[in-house]
């Protein structure tokens, strides 16, 4: 019998998730964008991430009278009433009329401003996918739909079937990482967390805190600081040892990032014209985290940045009980941060170059379980921005019928627009070429539409 | 090169015990031919076994593994009583239910006085590796409901070695489960309302309790189908029949089914089944079981743990969790078909067995191989980086208490203070770079980010440089509840630096301090003058704890 030695095992089972090894996107790429050469410009991305799956066929509503006893049927107790929808007034009509959650008033103005768009109905889909087609499993559908987890890595990777360890941030970070060689700082940070999004194979995420980075104690950088500076010295060269274990080498390549990004990146946030922003931001932990991407985005020229992926994230959104209670508030807190940080980027002159938008693990059911909903698949996503061709909905807004045509039971929605579009629309803005969107949205070529229109070209 | 550092770090492994019995006499006479006895247990095995087995070696227990042996000191631990934390925080009086918050930091305080102080070691360490498998939280609903999630954890303690059909049982009716993935209040449907049961528990004691996504062969890899896809072990018709399984549970000695006022006593009791709001339908289970109708919720509760219980992936699913909490991120298939195969039978033809798991995870060969590669063992939590060094250092505030609430803010992790059920990292991380590449797993790396390594960096600097036994306690800095840290005894040998080093690594490192690291600290320590002893020793236990090595656990 063959002797199964650890490599070779841990090859094809160390983790059960990366039960297939099919070819992952992004491995080997075959150009870098435009030969390397730097960007002529400054762009940001930001991905405010709703953990839990926000009920967002509650954020935004169809409010003409038919569409509207549709939802209220559904939703029954759960149901927002029409005098309190926030009435908005899309440039395409589809016929019906929309409505936003009312607690949600700083995105209604930034949507009749043109500066905000929705787009409808969208989820991690491999091909364009029927209810009939669902229910004769006569189309690929990405796997375990509906776990929280799951459904997040695909939001967040666009992996489909593959088991890829990249997200979809990181395979764009992977692309132009000899574009902005000069960077003091990783294209790709996060404020919450490692995360799947920004997970790439050639560059490597940044991790800081809400505020920003932490400094290290008892650490100087002056050569003529005595023990301050000798315990850095030794510390930084104590990282450099050559360790034996994957772990221990695992472990210092973390301690090495920190310290050698801390003091350039802290020095750059607290500098006087990052000082100078007025916009005040809510005292929430997404405020607190977008207050802090302000701070980066204004410190962009001090770090010599030209592109920057932000990930930022606020929890609390699996409304499985308390629903109608819960609800109101995170909704608020969305729409005050993201529309404080838009007036942020309006007060530093950038509002163009910096595009922010939500994902979610998924839309929830549209029946309830009492005083809550459960898991579903697709949901309305928002994107702000000065690029943002606002002020209109995007994708297809679907019927909101227990068994209607999207419903695949219990109303859960089959996505109607691709998360690969949705994704493959923000990297063409950020600065993608069309023959690399492939790399970072794998599903892109499924669907007939690689642009949904939401951004400025 | 790993290989070549802990052979030449054999020979200093030292102590190597004389003393331990390990001459195999016996034979004279009529006596019974004597048992096998097992090779002595040297001083550096005895640490990295304390190491997965408890919340940190120290020299004293180390002497007790070598006296005893491992399996004996195993079998030792698996009977000692439970340490709890609900007498404790009963202890403190009632407190107006609506300040119930506030004693999120006596819990924390009880969970670090029995991880550091417990004699049952092995069942706390076991009890917190399943408080990151059946996880509830404090961030959340729980956060006024110290009492419930005490009650929880002791519930886990009692358990850490008992049979996994009555510890699935004992979560699923618990209450701070039940708040937790919302089974508490679950009613059968109502079409008129479109109310279906809420799948909230059904899904996630499925995928992340017990046997995961996809099918599992015995040596955990993965079963495919025809096609070569994975197997799933259920689909969305199987969750929702569990739903439905799940309804009419609500708080025991509620007024209304739908009365969730969690009062001291509801938090800490069982919940209890209101029958009317019980679907009494059929309902699918896994592997092609159906449950008839008619059935009372006690019946098709117990019959969908078994359905669940019997299922062939718990062995694995289960075995390389508490395998990576305790030993190593990348057990071999035959590690863990060694270990799950115990949980199938534990020699008695009992299944579920796991105070017999854990023996046999902490038995195995694979736990300490004689020539480890780079791949074997794990990144230590971070919470077991500290209370390795508060057990090594009489760690004690002036009130006795560690009410450190603030855990997984410092730390990214804290005794049920999990950001969400997915755990503080999920066992499938693997970071970027050769990790990765190589088709390992890290599961700790996922906390460890530049910004949580810079915190407890910084805990740890004023851990070392402040927070110790020459603290001046009447400074504004130092409360009744610091926690400091004693090192008076490296105090007294830090005139030399070797001597210094070596009781700071025989101590934090078993011994086992690389070169470098030796170096690096014995040239800063050369810089600090001789007559400021304090600071030789609190930069020395700095940078070991700081170090990559420190962080891992072989």
């Amino acid at each position: 019998m063959k002797r199964i030695n650890r490599r070779d095992f841990l090859k094809t089972s160390a983790a059960a998730a990366a039960a297939t090894m099919a070819a992952t996107p992004g491995l080997t790429y075959a150009q870098l964008v435009g030969g390397g050469a730097p960007f002529n410009d400054y762009r940001a991305l930001v991905c405010v991430f709703l953990f839990g799956g926000n009920d967002s066929f509650n954020m935004l509503v169809p409010r003409s009278s038919a569409e509207y006893k549709v939802y209220t049927e559904s939703r029954q107790n759960l149901a927002i009433a029409a005098e309190d929808l926030l009435p908005i007034s899309p440039l395409t009509s589809d016929g019906a009329q929309y409505g936003l959650h009312f607690s949600m008033a700083s995105i209604q103005s930034l949507f009749e401003s043109g500066n905000a768009a929705f787009v409808a109905n969208v989820g991690p889909l491999i091909e364009p996918t029927t209810r009939e087609q669902f229910f004769n499993q006569s189309v690929a559908l990405p796997p375990q739909l509906f776990s929280h987890n799951d459904q997040q890595d695909q939001w967040l990777s666009l992996k489909g079937e593959a088991p890829s360890k990249t997200g979809w941030a990181g395979r764009m970070a992977d692309l132009i990482r000899n574009n902005v060689a000069g960077q003091q700082m990783a294209i790709n940070a996060s404020l919450f967390g490692s995360n799947m999004f920004q997970s790439a194979d050639e560059t490597v995420a940044y991790v800081m805190g809400p505020g920003g980075p932490l400094q290290f104690e008892g650490f100087s950088t002056d050569p003529t600081a005595g023990l301050i500076y000798e315990q850095r010295q030794a510390f930084r060269r104590i990282i450099d040892v050559e360790y034996g274990s994957i772990f221990e080498r695992g472990f210092a390549d973390v301690q090495r990032r920190a310290i050698d990004a801390a003091d350039t990146v802290t020095a750059a946030i607290n500098s006087p014209q990052v000082e100078a922003i007025t916009t005040l931001f809510p005292q929430s932990q997404l405020g607190t985290q977008l207050e802090t991407v302000a701070r980066l985005i204004a410190a962009r020229d001090q770090l010599q940045m030209q592109r920057q992926v932000f990930f930022v994230a606020t929890g609390g959104f699996d409304s499985h009980d308390n629903q109608n209670a819960d609800q109101p508030g995170l909704l608020a807190n969305v729409s005050e941060s993201i529309a404080a940080f838009y007036a942020a980027t309006v007060e530093l002159g950038i509002a163009d170059l910096v595009t922010t938008f939500t994902q979610s693990d998924f839309g929830r059911t549209l029946t309830s379980n009492g005083d809550g909903t459960d898991h579903a698949w697709g949901g309305n996503q928002l994107v702000v921005g000065g690029d943002v061709r606002g002020g209109d909905l995007y994708g297809t807004y679907p019927l909101l019928q227990i068994g209607g045509a999207d419903d695949v039971g219990g109303g859960r929605l089959i996505p109607g627009t691709s998360a690969d579009q949705f994704a493959a629309t923000l990297a063409s803005w950020f600065g993608i070429p069309d023959n690399d969107l492939s790399i970072v949205a794998p599903h892109i070529d499924n669907f007939a539409q690689r642009d949904l229109g939401f951004m400025v070209g | 090169m790993n290989r070549e550092r802990l052979t030449s770090f054999a020979g200093a492994a030292l102590l190597a015990l004389a003393g331990c019995g390990g001459s195999g006499a016996g034979g004279e006479g009529n006596q019974a031919p004597p048992l096998p006895q097992p090779p002595p247990v040297t001083a550096t095995e005895a640490f990295q076994f304390l190491n997965q087995a408890s919340f940190g070696a120290t020299e004293a227990e180390a002497e007790r593994v070598i006296d005893l042996g491992i399996e004996a000191w195993i079998d030792a631990q698996l009977r000692q009583p439970a340490s709890l934390q609900l007498p404790f925080l009963q202890s403190l009086g009632p407190q107006p239910l609506f300040e119930m918050f506030e004693l999120q930091p006596d819990r924390a305080d009880i969970w670090f006085r029995n991880v550091l102080h417990g004699d049952d070691q092995l069942r706390q360490r076991v009890a917190f590796a399943l408080s990151e498998i059946m996880v509830v939280s404090q961030l959340g609903a729980l956060g006024d409901q110290p009492y419930a999630l005490a009650s929880y954890y002791d519930m886990l303690v009692r358990n850490a070695f008992g049979n996994y059909r009555d510890l699935i049982e004992d979560v699923t009716l618990h209450p701070a489960m039940g708040v937790y993935l919302s089974m508490l209040g679950n009613q059968k449907p109502d079409a008129t309302r479109n109310i279906r049961p809420d799948e909230n528990y059904a899904r996630e004691l499925m995928q992340l309790f017990s046997i995961g996504l996809v099918e599992l062969n015995q040596d955990g890899s993965v079963r495919f189908d025809a096609g070569g896809q994975p197997i799933p072990t259920y689909d969305q018709a199987t969750i929702e029949g569990f739903a439905h399984v799940y309804t009419g549970w609500t708080y025991a000695g509620a007024t209304q089914f739908n009365d969730a006022f969690p009062t001291p006593e509801r938090q800490v009791t069982p919940m209890q089944l209101w029958p009317e709001f019980h679907d009494t339908g059929a309902k699918r289970l896994l592997n092609g079981v159906n449950l008839p109708p008619g059935q009372t919720g006690e019946q098709d509760l117990a019959d969908a743990l078994d359905n669940i219980f019997n299922h062939r992936n718990v062995g694995p699913f289960i075995a390389i969790r508490l395998i990576q909490r305790l030993v190593t991120s990348n057990p071999s298939p035959g590690y863990i078909s060694r270990v799950a195969a115990v949980f199938n039978d534990d020699g008695s033809g009992l299944r579920g067995n796991l105070g017999a798991v854990v023996r046999a995870i902490l038995l195995d060969e694979e736990a300490r191989p004689a020539l480890p590669m780079e791949i074997d063992g794990k990144v230590k939590e971070p919470l077991l980086r500290l209370t390795q060094l508060w057990r090594n250092y009489d760690a004690a505030s002036a009130s006795g208490r560690y009410p450190l609430n603030y855990a997984y803010v410092v730390f990214g992790q804290g005794a049920l203070q999990s950001p969400s059920v997915f755990n503080f990292f999920s066992p499938f991380y693997a970071p970027p770079g050769e990790i990765r590449n190589n088709g390992f797993v890290a599961p700790e790396l996922e906390i460890a980010t530049e910004y949580l390594n810079t915190f407890i960096t910084n805990y740890m600097f004023a851990q070392t440089f402040l927070w110790n036994h020459t603290a001046d306690t009447a400074s504004e800095e130092i409360t009744e509840d610091t926690v400091l840290i004693d090192f008076a005894e490296e105090v007294a040998t830090a005139t030399d630096i070797d001597a210094l080093i070596d009781r700071v690594a025989a101590k934090l490192l078993a011994g086992r301090i690389s070169t470098g690291l030796r170096a690096e600290i014995a040239g800063m320590v050369a810089l600090i003058p001789e007559e400021q002893a304090v600071f030789r020793a609190a930069e020395t236990i700095y940078l070991v704890v700081t170090s990559p090595e420190y962080a891992y656990q072989l």
